[in-house]
């Protein structure tokens, strides 16, 4: 069916064009241009379903650069295909909250959030449905690019800007570094193609052998990481909560996160078999869920809270995987989309209503916002895993999975895998109490008082969210196929059932919630933990040193480099010269020392004028004024030109001569801009060291011009005569100079007429610019 | 700056003459001594006398950084034809015209890679020179 072939590219490339369109749009429609963003994100949940309800993985493949083996292609698999239904889904329902969300700013920057949103949607339906790692990559990057952008739309406050800044540069040193882990497989296997790469045993075996193969797969991990905000990586994610709240529901809660996991489950049949999978894995994922856990409990920006619970349920999934457990990826991920996008609305509400985020300035808006509440209270059932919402049907189904036993194991023991996500699991029910009790329970603060209900445009979509957040769980068997059909290991059985007859998980179950209840019980105790742990430096504090240092360095390196004196400029690319043309003469073995040289073969004329030329040289650096050494430097010149003339040169000799006539001129228009010249006393080591530069020069050049007129040289490799022989049948000129120039070398030549056009408009901006600021 | 009489009355002769002999280095550049780069050179040689003789008014009213990008792009241009016609960049032909009167003339189309080198060079050294001596007013 190539029509079916072609909504794959359609798909994702349709919000790319919506994006352009956003820009010039929004200048007109202001923010109604949030309809286009629901239209196009509509319109690619449609496509996607009309894909996933075809049966059998569609691909679109077409050629791209065939030469480096790389593809434009894409692939409608049922994983790939529930990531993209959820990303177009949210997509749909952050456009028509934006809608009432985003205040009535300048127009052209409404356009652009919506440009922005809907470029980054583009590229992260790209992220889902790629093929090719080249062009997953590509995607990838884009996500960073965009999502800065979005995150830093309120550049008009510092705190945007660096969290913005912070997560663009850590997301993009792990694309770039997973960038170098694709380039290895793909060399290695000669094969970019993600299908080809999981289907085909034999380019895995090839991989496996390849002594490369735990670099690529480290790489790999580290871009996954750093998307999916795993500890040390995860400090970015709270930072970038500053984010307008429809953007951090969209990102960091349903898709922009969810890449690097969702990486991981691309990944997990390519890597999956190497022990060092689950080695890193899985410590690095219980680490990140049990600190998501404890911080988000202990956080007082409701933002914060979620954010770092996020943090916590994207370290679940990567453990999950380290373990080989991928049966239930699209569980965990649905049903983390759902509660955490409803939870993220409902703060933005709050907020809009009541002008702050902190938890510890909020309570008591159950009278005042009562739908808001009842809103909130759904999806916290389903963040805290409580019957029968669709969170406990995820979290059964994860206790299932550790009691039944994983495919993989890494090297942490069972027992406190269990342990660790059971004490996680609790944290993340204290913190589901503590945001409905902090916000919506107790007596009434004072931001509370003065607050309203929303209107339908804001609880429109957490209503959609936070329905489907507890309906999916009451609707267990139907769940259940859903998600099992599109997880990324379909044959996987998954029993989800609200029926409490597998004694196991239920226990576990419980245990978590009553151990969560005691945590928020005994938040008290907690606090003063946290008072005491404070001391102790965060990523975050850590990440900034490191950031600064390198800027120190940086800047160290460019005052002592780039010092902006001209003499040390001169200098190094002097040194520089010399050191590659001697190494050059060293390497053939071609020394000054075989070329005869006899004095008798220069007439008296030709002696003469080289003695004057040594004269005028060190009258050049022996002058105590400008305009002397000016002087002597032109009679240097001239006399040059004279050497022409006696040896019958008579190409160069015109070249000579004017270009000594006009840098003449251009020194006369100087130096009358120049500061007075002083004879300055420099230090005997610095005079020594500028002695031996010339001499080193001097020697250099004396060489060279000695050694391309001898005759061994001649014999060795005779240019001259090459060119002259093909300058008249090849290009048909006689001047072979003239024909080197502007035919054999023209490429050449052409680079160095850009540089001159450049130098020109460069001294005109420069000198024009600095006369209209006088 | 209007220099003296002698310069001016000597530079009515000389700057035409001296652009005209660039020109015919031009011409000539393929077969004898020249090309574009020396006669540009001898053409900015040219307009540095015209700004000592008459000064830099006349002069700096137009733009001669449009001279150096109008080269550029006839420099590029060249090497870009047979480009698109599948050779090389910067492959360069050689044309032979039967003309009534010269005869037989040949014109590689290096010439106008070389017209791009002279005009840039010209149109880089009158900025320069315009540009530098109108920081003294």
């Amino acid at each position: 069916m190539p029509q079916l072939e072609l909504l794959l590219p359609a798909i994702v490339f349709v919000p790319f064009g919506a994006a352009a369109l956003a820009l010039w749009i929004g200048r007109l429609a202001g923010q109604r241009t949030g309809i286009l963003m629901v239209l196009a994100a509509a319109g690619s949940f449609v496509g996607c379903l009309q894909l996933a309800t075809a049966g059998g993985a569609v691909v679109f493949v077409r050629e791209w650069i065939p030469g480096l083996k790389v593809a434009l292609s894409f692939q409608g698999d049922p994983f790939g295909l529930c990531f993209a239904l959820l990303i177009s889904g949210i997509g749909a329902l952050v456009g028509i909250y934006s809608l009432s969300y985003i205040p009535a700013l300048a127009p052209a920057r409404v356009g652009r959030y919506y440009a922005a949103l809907l470029a980054f949607m583009g590229a992260m339906l790209g992220v889902a449905l790629a093929d090719d790692l080249i062009l997953l990559f590509i995607f990838w990057e884009v996500t960073s690019l965009t999502s800065f952008l979005l995150i830093g739309f309120w550049y008009e406050q510092e705190k945007a800007r660096k969290g913005a800044l912070t997560a663009l540069l850590v997301t993009a040193l792990g694309g770039l570094t997973m960038m170098i882990g694709f380039l290895i497989v793909g060399m290695t296997t000669e094969s970019f193609s993600l299908r080809a790469l999981t289907e085909q045993a034999a380019l895995r075996d090839r991989l496996a052998g390849s002594p490369l193969f735990l670099a690529a797969l480290l790489l790999v991990l580290v871009g996954a990481m750093t998307k999916s905000a795993q500890w040390p990586f995860h400090f970015w994610l709270p930072g970038a909560m500053v984010a307008p709240t429809p953007v951090s529901t969209y990102l960091h809660a349903a898709t922009m996160v969810w890449a690097g996991v969702f990486l991981l489950g691309r990944f997990l049949p390519i890597f999956g078999a190497s022990p060092v999978w689950a080695g890193v894995l899985v410590p690095i994922g219980l680490v990140t869920f049990l600190l998501g856990g404890v911080q988000a409990f202990l956080d007082t920006d409701l933002k914060g809270i979620l954010a770092k619970t996020t943090v916590a349920t994207l370290g679940m999934v990567t453990m999950l995987y380290g373990l080989g457990a991928a049966g239930q990826d699209a569980l965990q991920m649905f049903s983390h989309a759902m509660y955490k996008g409803a939870l993220f609305l409902v703060v933005g509400i709050v907020e809009h209503a009541t002008h702050t985020r902190d938890i510890r300035e909020l309570g008591g808006l159950r009278r005042t916002m009562p739908l808001t509440c009842i809103l909130c209270a759904m999806a916290a059932l389903s963040l805290a895993g409580v019957w029968p919402s669709f969170g406990f049907l995820a979290k059964e189904a994860l206790y299932a999975q550790l009691l039944d036993g994983t495919p993989l194991h890494g090297w942490v023991p069972s027992w406190l895998v269990v342990t660790l996500v059971v004490l996680a699991n609790a944290f993340l029910v204290a913190v589901a109490c503590r945001i409905v009790f902090g916000v919506f329970f107790g007596s009434p603060t004072t931001a509370a008082r003065h607050a309203h209900e929303a209107g339908p445009g804001l609880w429109l979509s957490p209503a959609i969210l936070a329905g489907l957040a507890v309906g999916l769980g009451l609707f267990a068997p139907v769940t259940g196929e859903l998600v099992s059909h599109f997880s990324s290991a379909p044959r996987t059985e998954l029993h989800l059932s609200l029926a409490l007859t597998y004694l196991g998980p239920i226990l576990l179950s419980i245990v978590s919630l009553s151990l969560g209840i005691g945590i928020y019980v005994g938040r008290a105790a907690l606090d003063r933990l946290h008072e005491v742990s404070r001391g102790i430096p965060t990523m975050q504090a850590l990440w900034d040193k490191g950031l600064e240092a390198v800027t120190a360095a940086a800047v160290g390196f460019s005052v002592r480099w780039q010092s902006g004196s001209l003499r040390w400029y001169l200098a190094g690319s002097l040194v520089f010269t010399v050191g590659l043309s001697g190494l050059a003469l060293q390497r053939a073995g071609i020394s000054v020392l075989q070329v005869p040289i006899s004095l008798q073969e220069m007439t008296w004329y030709g002696l003469t004028l080289c003695g004057m030329l040594g004269f005028t040289a060190v009258m050049v650096a022996r002058s105590t004024t400008r305009v002397g050494a000016a002087i002597a430097l032109t009679s240097n010149g001239f006399l040059t030109a004279l050497l022409f003339v006696v040896y019958r040169s008579p190409d160069i000799l015109l070249t000579q001569i004017l270009i000594e006539t006009v840098s003449t001129i251009f020194l006369l228009l100087v130096l009358y801009y120049m500061p007075i010249f002083r004879p300055e006393g420099l230090p005997p080591m610095r005079r020594f060291v500028n002695l031996a530069i010339s001499a080193a020069v001097g020697f250099s050049m004396f060489s060279f011009v000695l050694l391309s007129t001898s005759p061994q040289f001649r014999e060795l490799k005779n240019l001259g005569a090459e060119y002259l022989t093909r300058s008249m049948a090849q290009a048909g000129g006689a001047n072979a100079v003239n024909v080197i120039i502007v035919d054999f070398r023209a490429i050449d030549t052409n680079g160095e007429i850009t540089v001159l056009v450049l130098v020109g408009l460069l001294v005109y901006g420069l000198l024009r610019a600095r006369r209209k600021a006088a | 700056m209007s220099g003296d009489p002698i310069l001016r009355t000597v530079s009515r002769v000389a700057v035409p003459l001296t652009v005209w002999v660039s020109i015919v280095i031009f011409m000539q550049g393929h077969n004898m001594p020249g090309g574009g780069f020396v006669a540009g050179v001898m053409a900015g040689a040219a307009g540095a006398m015209y700004l000592l003789a008459f000064g830099t008014a006349k002069a700096a009213r137009f733009r001669w950084w449009k001279v150096s990008v109008i080269g550029l792009l006839i420099s590029v241009t060249t090497g870009t034809v047979p480009f698109l016609m599948g050779r090389p960049y910067m492959q360069h032909a050689i044309w032979h015209f039967d003309l009534p009167v010269i005869g037989l003339y040949e014109l590689p189309t290096a010439t106008f890679f070389d017209l791009g080198v002279y005009l840039i060079v010209l149109g880089t050294l009158m900025t320069v020179f315009v540009e530098l001596a109108q920081e003294g007013r």
